[in-house]
Order: structure tokens, then sequence, then C-alpha cells
């Protein structure tokens, strides 16, 4: 079983929903530093993905220094990246995307979007 | 280096031309998927790349060596999956696989008792009198535990079950994990199993290759472009860009097309045909990217262009 979970949907690369998945389980904490990272081989293997995308996937998250590779033990998760806000902030980045997008196509304004996100945000934390 | 070369690849039935004059490269170590409706020339294409069908002109290139002389020492490093192959089906599995394991020398027995276990098939059984599905995961058996250099799937997965697929697939993923990967050429109607595991795609219409690129550079270039502005369907230029194509005007304040030379310019391009309106470009599915091509065609069945 992988640490994370990801739903494919089709149309955008595979590379960049893998990325996606696994910055998120990283950043959220869900993957905590020192745990060991899904192998390349069992990337392919879970996901029925090609083995060349998960290695693309393995590299370009250690070269990002999200993952440190320890000789003999395997990919970790490198130590130090619980995420400042601002990179926490970048996962979000394509479902803001999407979100202002959709907002835009049914004519809501800047004001209206924000106010229904704020209402969904103290909807889930109520001011105490 | 390529796997497969096709240069201006020939095969006549009567009339019809089922490959016409095809160039195709293959690049080693691809999973390269071959996508085209039926009658597309598919099978035909597969079948000249392994010599069991002959050119009528042109030639193909398989691991270095002319198709039309291909000998035994090649086939030990091609592995071929197709519905009509002809084995010695009475025997039971343990039987079965004795006698495969028997004519290739890279035969794997580490990776078959792996598969056996994982395809969990029935010993004592006749092949012949198993399920499709049971039957398919028996072929790629015989295919996979020899690591061929060269892995050619027609329709590896048509008419079977989520599961049986599943573990096809990681059976398949199992081999390109190897250290020395090798090259996959999948024909298959299942594009949305198969966008996970290509990283080419090959797309066949008329015996002749529409397009053939990285999976990555198709879906950086093919885009769903919509816009909406007041009375934006007059600015459809006429006659539309070529590279424009199933451009729509539902209504006149929306105009939708798919985009297949999306790049570095096209927005300012598109922002300078539609003054002021609101312009939004989205990916493609790799299955609306193949719905895309048809219209790419010109050429019309049976016709030659």
């Amino acid at each position: 079983m992988l640490p994370f979970r990801i739903d494919f949907h089709s149309g955008e690369p595979v590379y960049e929903q893998v990325i996606y998945a696994a910055k998120k389980a990283i950043l959220s904490g869900a993957l905590a530093p020192g745990d060991r990272f899904p192998s390349v081989r069992s990337l392919s293997q879970e996901l029925k993905i090609n083995p060349n995308t998960a290695h693309k996937v393995v590299a370009a998250l250690t070269t990002e220094g999200l993952l440190a590779v320890h000789p003999g033990v395997g990919t970790v998760v490198a130590s130090g990246v619980s995420g400042s806000a601002e990179e926490r902030a970048q996962v979000l980045v394509q479902d803001t995307e999407r979100l202002v997008v959709e907002a835009s196509r049914l004519g809501l304004s800047e004001e209206q979007l924000l106010n229904a996100v704020r209402k969904h945000w103290r909807k889930l934390n109520p001011s105490p | 280096m390529n796997a497969i070369e096709c240069d201006a690849l020939t095969r006549h039935f009567g009339k019809v031309r089922a490959v016409d004059r095809l160039t195709l490269q293959v690049p080693s170590g691809s999973v390269f998927a071959l996508l085209g409706s039926n009658g597309a020339g598919k099978t035909t294409l597969l079948k000249l790349i392994l010599n069991l069908l002959r050119p009528s002109s042109g030639q193909a290139r398989v691991l270095g060596g002319n198709s039309a002389n291909l000998r035994a020492d090649t086939f030990q490093r091609i592995g071929y999956v197709a519905e009509d192959l002809i084995q010695p089906d009475w025997m039971e599995l343990p039987a079965f696989l004795r006698y495969y394991r028997s004519l290739y020398r890279s035969w794997d027995p580490t990776l078959e008792s792996h598969l056996r276990a994982k395809f969990a098939l029935p010993e004592g059984v006749a092949v012949r009198r198993f399920s499709r599905g049971m039957r398919m995961k028996a072929i790629l058996l015989t295919t996979l535990c020899f690591r061929p250099e060269l892995l050619i799937l027609d329709e590896p997965f048509s008419g079977l079950d989520p599961q049986v697929r599943d573990d096809l697939i990681e059976g398949i993923l199992e081999l390109m994990t190897a250290s020395s990967p090798c090259t996959v050429v999948i024909s298959s109607h299942d594009i949305a199993e198969i966008e996970r595991m290509a990283d080419w795609v090959g797309i066949l219409a008329n015996g002749r290759i529409v397009v053939a690129e990285p999976l990555t550079e198709l879906q950086g270039r093919f885009r769903r472009i919509e816009v909406v502005g007041p009375e934006v369907r007059q600015r459809i230029p006429n006659p539309t860009p070529a590279e424009w194509v199933r451009t729509e005007a539902t209504t006149p304040n929306l105009v939708q097309f798919i985009h297949t030379r999306f790049g570095d310019r096209t927005e300012s391009e598109l922002r300078s045909i539609f003054l002021g309106d609101r312009i939004q470009s989205s990916p493609l599915s790799l299955r609306e990217i193949f719905l895309a091509t048809s219209k790419l065609s010109p050429s019309v069945n049976g016709l030659p262009t």
C-alpha cells in the first residue's frame, strides 16, 4: 500500500499527478521526515504507471530536496520539509486555479468567490 | 536507438492498402501505445513487423534486422501476445509452461514463480478450457518469462474484467522495471488504461501514421480552448487556422475548439484574435486527443492520398 492516494483523472500528465499527490502527503505531514518513500518499483506496480515515470517522480522530488537517498536504506522523506506556509500553499495552486476558473465561468466576482470560500471556511472551523 | 523502424511500409490485400507507405520509429525502452479505430491497420502493421505477413513494398527493421529475414534466434528476443495465437492448449499449465521453458534460452524461473503466484491459474485443467481472462494470463506468462527485449501486444485487454486487466498490466510493468528494460508496443482500445503506462503514442488512420510522439508532448500541444465574450462567434477567422479542429460556436457568445499546436506564443496569438474576450485553455485526455486526430487525416477510406 502506498502512503498516498491518487484518483487519476485523464488529461493531466501522469507525472504531474503523482508529484502533486506525493507533495501533498509530504507537506501535509502525512509522510513525516525519515519515513520511507515508496520505491520506483512499488510506485510503478501500485499505480500501474510506467517505471520511467515513477523514476522521474522520485528524481524530481529528490532534486527539490523533499526526498533524500540513504544508501542501503532507500529513499526517505528529507528532514526539515514540514514546509513553510508558502510551500504548503503551493500544493493548493492547482485546486485554487480550478476554483477561480469555475467561478469566473459562472460569472462570480472576486468578492463573491471570497465570500463563498469564507463561508465554507467558517463552517469547517467554527469560531469558539 | 530504435527497436522498430518502418520505412514506406506497405501491404495490400487485393485493392485495399491496409498499411500504406507507413514510416515509424519506436525508440528502445519505450512503452509505445498504438491507437487506431477498427480497420486502421494496427494488426496488419504488427504482423508485418513480426514477419507474420510479407510487405508488398517498403520494409520494417526490428532489433536491427530486416523483418523479412527474422530468424529463430531473433524470435528468442521478441514476445508476441495476440488472441489468435496457436498454442499447445491441450496441455495443463505445468506441461504447458515446461514446453515454453524448453524453447527459450533466457527463461527466468524466478519471474515464472512470481507471476504464477500473482496470476493464480488452475494447474489441473487443460489451457483450452481456461476462461478468456485466464487464457490471456497464460499467454502473457509464456511471453514475459523469457524477458523479451521487444514485447508486442495486440489488443491484450479486450473483453477482460478490471481485475484481470490490472494483473496483466502489473505483469507487463514487472518487465519494464528490470535492469535491462524492454520495448513494449501495445495496441488497445482501452485508452484510459494505457494512458498511464505509455510514454509514446502512435495514432494510425487508414494505414498511415497520423501522430507518433512522446505522450507528454502530445498532451502539451493539444488543448481545449473556450472563448467567452459578446458576439465572439463573429471573430472566428475565416478560414479557421489549420491547427484548430472541432471549432464550434454553440451560442453566439461561446466559441470552443481544440488547438493542436498549443505553445508558448499561442495565448498571445489568441488574445490578438479575440480582443477583450475571456480565453480559457484546459488539457485533454488521450481519448479526446485520439478523437480529435481523426479530424486531422483528410484521407478518405479506400482512396489513396
